[in-house]
């Protein structure tokens, strides 16, 4: 409860020191929209010279990236940390947050949040309503029930990662470029995971399960009963990575050497 | 009394690698590495009572900073003892640091883009203080500060010794019963420090809070502290009274003669008082010499009878040692424990 | 010149003491290459060649396309971000080099670590495990040579003004992440250009970006040859010019505000 009020506390801050520099969030909004477009830019592209992938259409493929949007708009504006390393081990930062009494995730997830990204949310849900129309699907009343676990799902699956990414940080002081190139690495749970051979179908579904932020659970809207199973499995895997992430992180704070003075 | 801060056998050891040189040896580097394992806080112990004021004083890298850190839940001992508060500092973080304070000179508390009350605002749900307990207590202490006029400012936009203030106010905010700081007053100019060591006095008075403070500014230790702790390389060579820290070390007297002659020699001044324990150093010119004598009334008239006798001069000085050159003597010398 | 290269040679040490950092990128280099290896068969299905590329040719171009970026890519642009928002540059106007100069040759210390300790061993990696065919002749080996220098070259300069924009931009973070994007998808790394509808093929042209990825990767799968390689090449040669002179501008624009806001 305590966390809650922190929370709008916070958000209500943000929002304050946002509304003093507007043209920053105008263009971070804009950046946004560029990169959702360069994304579907390359899907309009290659169905230009093809017309299945897979089996899967061109619409289908649109609709799963419309899907992927949503729960990718709610990491970007929680738990984007990826400057983690530089900002609060290399410069110490975490001393400060270590001598506050609230979780020091928690904290940071709150210094580091960019309530911009939520727009991602409705490019996503503007994508989807078109792909989705074109496919003639239809939506029962339970079915936006589902798509908010299968986003917190979603969501809590690329938290838990990148997460579990910042804690390398905690064992190894040096700087590491694994975050940015992780992001390419994301996009790859877009496409359907049958393009792909065993190995890195493998890794997309249990070791990196970014394909749960965007094929599997966009199966069960587009009726592919194939892969029903694992589109169910989406909100368990979200809590798994995310639970395991907090639990490394909570070792990992043990091992904080703290910033060299 | 109970004791506010309980250590024991504490111990801190970092994994370093150390590089090889060259282009070959970082290509090694890249396969195999060398490491060795340093302690950076080696088996310390002490003790703290509630109230009191402690200077924690050693040079860079002696270990200060590590310690603190521990005992303020930051790091992790690697072994040893620790108790704060009647608690393990790092095992019950969030319960622990609801009753204490931190201000790190170098680094904010503040956020930087919004103004002073916006931050305390924050801070204050941070560590659920109620409305009326931060009323009675933050009043007095924006007052005593003389921040009130800063409040609706932006950090970035205050002075270096208005910003400390307000840093201060803010780890206060929740009323702690230890205070850490390090560094408080790095930087800052002579008024500033003096309303900072007023202010720290006052809540010590008042609140009977114990402060723990690290400075490199021994005239801040010297205003505040009874009591010092010294490290070195790790370990506690000093542990006790400031003032005894003085009277054993700080015994001697240093008198500083400066000839009408600048042809004056050592060997000339330890001719004229040879039976007297006396050691001669030149000073910044070649006609001053400093002598250092124990602090006796006969020696000393003895020492200034016999070479104003003998030699013209055109200055004379008196000076007691002070805690500074105490302190450079004692890391110079190594001593453990006096 | 000597500091210059002194500056080559630290970053290239530096970038040897970050061995995760060296570990991880081959890792996510070989995920990333894979995982196009199969998005590129599964977009050819059945068909021989799209665009008169082969599979074979393809699987070649999306290899060479990462490895080659793993040369040319640089974060100069936020470093430069970050020292103008920390005010360090008014430091480095009074020091005896050119600053600019300085960070294009950090970024070439990086470049050349990634090539030699990356790139080459990588490729040798991939090519053990995809299908892909390597040019016999030396002509074409050169002309890669020349053209990924300026592949480097053009995506430094790029970089550079992204950078020095954040002198005239409050917070430039925005910016310099629009350019990452639209590079990634105008340099032809994700994509050849040559799978863009004509008008866009048009468009691109008029534009610096396919320097810096397509033409090098191009050349390598031997998809531009003879005199189309050297039309590709003097392509990148015109564009590296042509780029000197916004720098300069904005360079000079920026010193003039250094000196009156005192930085």
């Amino acid at each position: 409860m305590r966390y809650i009020s922190i929370f709008f506390q916070y958000v209500a801050q943000y929002m304050k020191t946002r509304l003093t520099y507007r043209v920053d969030m105008v263009i971070e909004i804009m950046s946004d929209l560029l990169f959702q477009a360069v994304n579907l830019v390359f899907i309009l592209v290659v169905f230009s010279h093809t017309q299945f992938l897979s089996g899967w259409t061109r619409d289908e493929i649109i609709f799963i990236y419309g899907f992927f949007l949503v729960p990718y708009a709610i990491f970007g504006a929680f738990f984007n940390i990826w400057d983690f390393n530089e900002r609060y081990i290399v410069k110490g930062e975490l001393d400060r947050i270590l001598t506050r009494p609230i979780h020091s995730l928690f904290q940071i997830i709150l210094e580091r949040m960019e309530l911009e990204s939520l727009f991602g949310v409705i490019t996503g849900v503007a994508i989807m309503f078109y792909a989705g129309g074109r496919l003639d699907l239809t939506v029962s009343w339970y079915d936006p029930f589902i798509f908010v676990m299968m986003v917190l799902g979603g969501a809590a699956v690329y938290a838990g990662i990148f997460i579990l990414l910042a804690c390398i940080s905690f064992w190894s002081d040096s700087r590491t470029s694994i975050m940015p190139m992780m992001y390419n690495i994301g996009n790859y749970g877009r496409y359907p995971v049958d393009i792909y051979n065993n190995v890195i179908r493998f890794v997309l579904t249990w070791i990196l399960p970014f394909a749960f932020v965007g094929v599997y659970p966009s199966a069960y809207f587009l009726g592919r009963e194939e892969w029903y199973n694992y589109a169910f499995l989406t909100p368990f895997v979200g809590i798994a990575c995310l639970s395991i992430s907090v639990v490394v992180w909570n070792i990992g704070v043990t091992k904080y050497r703290g910033a060299g003075n | 009394m109970e004791n506010i801060i309980h250590v024991e056998q504490l111990r801190k050891e970092f994994k370093s690698y150390s590089s090889r040189s060259g282009l070959k040896g970082a290509f090694r580097d890249l396969f195999t590495r060398n490491y060795k394992i340093m302690p950076a806080v080696n088996d310390i112990s002490f003790q703290v009572q509630p109230g009191e004021m402690v200077g924690y004083i050693g040079e860079n890298g002696a270990g200060k900073s590590t310690s603190i850190k521990m005992l303020t839940g930051i790091l992790t001992p690697t072994s040893g003892m620790v108790s704060v508060n009647g608690m393990n500092p790092h095992k019950e973080r969030e319960r622990f640091v609801q009753t204490i304070g931190v201000v790190f000179g170098q680094r904010s508390q503040l956020w930087w883009d919004i103004a002073v009350q916006e931050s305390f605002r924050l801070l204050k749900k941070v560590y659920n203080v109620s409305d009326q307990a931060y009323k009675d207590h933050m009043e007095h202490v924006i007052e005593s500060l003389d921040i009130g006029p800063l409040l609706d400012k932006p950090v970035r936009k205050l002075s270096l010794g208005q910003r400390m203030r307000c840093e201060l106010a803010a780890a206060l905010l929740h009323n702690p019963t230890l205070l850490f700081l390090d560094e408080p007053t790095i930087g800052l100019d002579v008024l500033v420090k003096l309303k900072i060591r007023n202010f720290l006095k006052e809540m010590n008075e008042r609140y009977n809070t114990t402060i723990l403070l690290t400075t490199h500014d021994l005239s801040d230790i010297e205003a505040l502290c009874d009591r010092v702790i010294m490290l070195d390389e790790g370990s506690v060579i000093y542990d006790g009274k400031l003032a005894q820290l003085r009277s054993n070390w700080g015994e001697g007297k240093q008198i500083q003669f400066q000839f009408a002659d600048s042809n004056i020699t050592e060997l000339k001044l330890s001719m004229v008082c040879n039976e007297l324990p006396v050691e001669w150093v030149q000073g910044n010119r070649n006609n001053i010499w400093i002598a250092s004598v124990k602090n006796d009334e006969s020696v000393i008239s003895a020492l200034i009878g016999k070479v104003v006798a003998a030699h013209k001069i055109t200055d004379i000085k008196i000076q007691e040692i002070t805690t500074e050159e105490i302190i450079r003597n004692i890391y110079e010398e190594g001593i453990v424990y006096g | 010149m000597a500091k210059y290269i002194e500056m080559i040679r630290i970053r290239f040490l530096m970038m040897l003491a970050y061995r995760t950092n060296y570990y991880s990128g081959i890792l996510i280099y070989s995920i990333n290459i894979g995982a196009y290896y199969f998005l590129w068969g599964a977009i050819y299905g059945g068909s021989e060649s799209i665009e008169g590329i082969s599979v074979t040719q393809m699987t070649t171009y999306v290899a060479v396309a990462w490895m080659a970026r793993a040369f040319y890519f640089n974060n100069i642009d936020r470093e430069i971000a970050q020292e103008i928002k920390e005010g360090k540059v008014a430091i480095e106007f009074i020091r005896p080099y050119n600053y600019l100069v300085m960070k294009t040759m950090q970024g070439l210390g990086e470049g050349l670590f990634r090539l030699l300790f990356f790139s080459v061993p990588g490729m040798i990696i991939v090519a053990l495990v995809f299908p892909i065919s390597f040019s016999a002749s030396i002509e074409t080996w050169g002309y890669f040579a020349i053209a990924i220098i300026f592949s480097f070259i053009i995506n430094t300069q790029i970089n550079i003004l992204t950078g020095v924009l954040t002198f005239f931009l409050f917070n430039n973070d925005g910016l310099i992440r629009a350019k990452r994007v639209i590079i990634d998808l105008f340099s032809g790394l994700l994509l050849p250009i040559s799978f863009y509808p004509g008008w866009a093929q048009e468009l691109m042209n008029f534009l610096p970006f396919q320097a810096i990825s397509y033409i090098p990767s191009m050349i390598f799968t031997d998809g531009f040859a003879g005199s189309e390689a050297t039309q590709a090449i003097l392509f990148q040669i015109i564009w590296a010019l042509l780029l000197i002179i916004p720098i300069q501008l904005f360079w000079l624009f920026a010193k003039k505000r250094l000196v009156v806001q005192g930085g």
